[in-house]
């Protein structure tokens, strides 16, 4: 299972603070110290002469490298668990870019192509796991779907692997391509619509039957 | 679409113990005048490259095309970056280097003076090319400033725009390569008697560790430009997953590094300016050497930080490189501090554009330390999250420094001062046009928006804060003319500044304002510390 967007607010409930108190603490400081120790309204001789504190200087960095192994081990441990895939994933699509329109294909020959002024809609199973290979025709595009916090480039001529999962009951949310890829980028949009896995089910089937 | 080039020649503002005339301003070596018109060029490039922003935010302000076509909107975005690093971010801070760093460590002259000369050319003629492409019939570049293969090969950006914009990077490049170097062997080779490594001063250093990671990470991005003109023309180079994955390695291992290229000079404008206007001795001398070079070192190893979402590289390596940089970020900050606790400040313009710096620059790097971790990074990459978190470190941050070394610095370089009611008119300016402009941004891209879009839906809610974000690029334009006011008069009706106005503890507040030819007259004053001057002052000489 990959829940990208759980990962995703794990990480950013540990960073998110920790950035928010050091913001806090530098911006008091500063202001505090212009404020504080300015000339007009403090008096020259007492100046501090001293201009190194190299124990003092020892710890803090110590103290800094102590965040930055926290930070560090809690993003390994989400990006361990972001790069792993399912042994058996309930769905595999592959994802074709091509300039500037996206091609979504399931088993048994189903397929959502985008048009000129037709914006595809990838359908998945909510709550369930789903395999995508990623894969590009032309240039280098990027398969972003901010609802999930994830994305992959599109790199022509290799195929990117990865498994999302989305979540469980309906929603419809928007995809775009997220990499530079020339005059069609801005518009280069799908539509995502999560549904109840016998929905899916059923869709497929009539897609399938459909397709002969 | 024109080219701002700077219309007076650099030497005529400068007061008469220069030569003057064309020559002079063609193929003078002093490296005062050298770093003038290296200023003057950056500047008229800055200038240029803004005007490209207002464009693009005037269109940005609702959805739909209202003022520019899809393909003019991807030229603007490409020729707006591209001017910004390699015309402006890089040949600025250089110019500061060359223009100061002899004065610093007490030399008569720059080493290579020639060699900074032709590099001067070669970015005139750079800039020239990346911009005449706006001329051609495909019109200029509309790749993006690191022109990522295959969108970059002949099939796919066919015109001689592309080409120009590679010839121009390379040409840019080589300029910075030469440059660097110059400024190396100046520090290697001219330093006054006594002034060891451990007594350069703080803004000397910090242009040592830029030279050093120039001279190293720059030559991939001729070897990038050099390939993609090949690959351009002939094929080969690039092709294949493989190839496109090459050049982004090749691209990044330079595109990395320059960010801090373009960040320390101004670390080091902004640790003199707190220094002087503290009253005090620079903290922490040693530890923030130190930081600089591991910083340094470690800009060379972060570069895949770029690429997480390729699948193409080990994220983790990468992860713990990048967020290991806030150690050394880390010091720099504490230094400052430490400088300003129990000084006695005196808030000028150079002092507050220094506050504003470390304050806007920490919003750029806190967004920074958040994307160097994949799992967060997946999401920001590539969205408008990244460019407000790479406008607070370059505008926040590099353009802030380079106003307070503007302010510092203007009354050696002229002998006149600036005028300081104007000067903190542009900092509050500057900070709530900076703020108004990029903030939002970070939002829109949480929210969704995808970075280098002319057009978003209507449905997608992004009109307000881009609107804000629109006023505020308006705000930053009108405190940029406030600056150019500020030039302007204070040249006009010069108050003359003496050759130390600030109590400067560097060797550069040692000799008159302008310097004469060769720098100093009669003897330097002893070095024993990074302070000379202060510890005159204290009677420690």
């Amino acid at each position: 299972m990959t829940d990208t967007r759980g990962l995703y607010d794990d990480v950013a409930r540990l960073y998110g603070p920790i950035a928010l108190v050091v913001a806090v603490l530098v911006f008091s400081l500063v202001i505090g110290f212009a404020i504080r120790y300015r000339a007009s309204r403090h008096d020259a001789s007492t100046v501090s002469r001293r201009s190194s504190a190299p124990l003092l200087e020892a710890v803090y960095v110590l103290a800094l490298a102590g965040v930055a192994v926290v930070l560090v081990a809690t993003t390994f441990r989400a990006e361990g668990k972001e790069g792993r895939l399912a042994s058996r994933p309930a769905l595999h699509v592959r994802v074709t870019a091509a300039k500037w329109r996206w091609r979504f294909d399931y088993p048994g020959g189903v397929s959502r192509v985008g048009g000129e002024r037709r914006i595809p809609v990838l359908v998945v199973p909510a709550g369930r796991t789903v395999r995508f290979s990623l894969s590009s025709l032309d240039v280098v595009h990027a398969f972003w779907i901010p609802d999930l916090r994830f994305k992959r480039d599109a790199t022509p001529g290799q195929t990117g692997v990865f498994d999302l999962r989305f979540p469980p009951g309906h929603a419809t949310s928007v995809g775009e391509c997220s990499e530079f890829c020339g005059l069609g980028h801005a518009s280069m949009h799908f539509l995502v619509e999560a549904v109840p896995p016998a929905e899916f089910q059923a869709w497929l089937a009539r897609g399938q039957r459909a397709a002969g | 679409m024109t080219i701002t080039q700077p219309t007076t020649p650099p030497s005529a503002r400068l007061p008469p113990t220069y030569p003057r005339g064309v020559i002079d301003a063609v193929a003078g070596t002093d490296h005062k005048s050298l770093g003038s018109r290296l200023f003057v060029t950056a500047m008229g490039f800055f200038l240029a490259a803004g005007v490209l922003a207002l464009v693009m935010r005037t269109e940005l302000a609702q959805p739909g095309m209202q003022v520019v076509s899809r393909q003019g909107y991807d030229e603007l975005f490409t020729i707006h970056g591209s001017t910004m690093f390699y015309l402006f971010a890089v040949p600025m801070s250089l110019a500061l280097g060359v223009w100061l760093v002899p004065l610093q460590i007490g030399a008569r002259a720059l080493a290579g003076e020639r060699w900074v000369l032709g590099a001067w050319w070669l970015l005139v003629l750079g800039g020239m090319a990346m911009w005449f492409g706006f001329l051609t019939q495909h019109g200029a570049a509309a790749v993006g400033w690191y022109a990522y293969v295959p969108l970059s090969d002949a099939p796919h950006s066919p015109g001689i725009g592309t080409d120009l914009w590679v010839l121009g990077v390379a040409l840019a490049a080589t300029a910075s390569i030469i440059v660097a170097g110059a400024l190396l062997a100046t520090v290697a080779r001219r330093r006054a008697r006594g002034m060891t490594m451990l007594r350069l001063p703080v803004f000397t250093w910090t242009m040592v560790a830029s030279c050093l990671m120039v001279v190293t990470a720059f030559p991939a991005l001729v070897a990038a430009m050099a390939g993609l003109a090949w690959q351009r023309h002939f094929g080969g180079i690039f092709d294949g997953p493989s190839g496109v994955i090459a050049y982004q390695h090749l691209f990044w291992f330079f595109g990395h590094p320059v960010v801090y290229v373009v960040f320390f000079p101004f670390v080091g404008a902004v640790a003199e300016a707190i220094a002087i206007f503290s009253g005090r001795r620079f903290f922490g001398y040693r530890p923030f050497v130190a930081s600089l070079l591991a910083f340094a070192a470690l800009s060379m190893s972060v570069w895949g930080h770029h690429m997480f979402t390729t699948g193409a590289v080990e994220n983790r390596y990468f992860s713990l490189t990048s967020t290991s940089l806030l150690v050394a970020a880390g010091v720099e900050y504490f230094d400052a501090l430490a400088t300003m606790w129990r000084g006695s400040i005196r808030l000028t313009s150079a002092m507050l554009f220094a506050l504003g710096f470390l304050l806007m620059f920490l919003l750029g790097g806190l967004s920074g330390i958040w994307i160097a971790s994949p799992p967060l990074d997946y999401h920001a990459s590539d969205s408008y999250l990244i460019v407000a978190h790479f406008h607070y470190t370059l505008f926040g941050g590099s353009v802030f420094g380079l106003f307070c070394a503007v302010y510092l610095w203007f009354p050696k370089v002229t002998g006149a001062l600036l005028r300081e009611p104007l000067g903190r008119l542009q900092v509050v300016l500057t900070l709530v046009g900076v703020n108004l402009a990029f903030l939002p941004m970070f939002f829109l891209g949480e929210d969704g928006m995808a970075r280098r879009v002319a057009d978003y839906p209507r449905s997608s809610g992004w009109q307000t804060l881009n609107v804000v974000s629109t006023v505020g690029a308006y705000v930053i334009a009108v405190s940029v003319l406030v600056f150019l006011v500020n030039v302007a008069v204070s040249l006009a009706f010069r108050r003359p500044a003496g050759p130390d106005p600030w109590g400067g503890q560097t060797l550069e507040w040692a000799t008159s304002s302008p310097p004469p030819p060769g720098n100093f007259e009669g003897r330097l004053p002893a070095v024993r510390s990074p302070a000379p001057l202060l510890d005159a002052a204290e009677g420690r000489a």
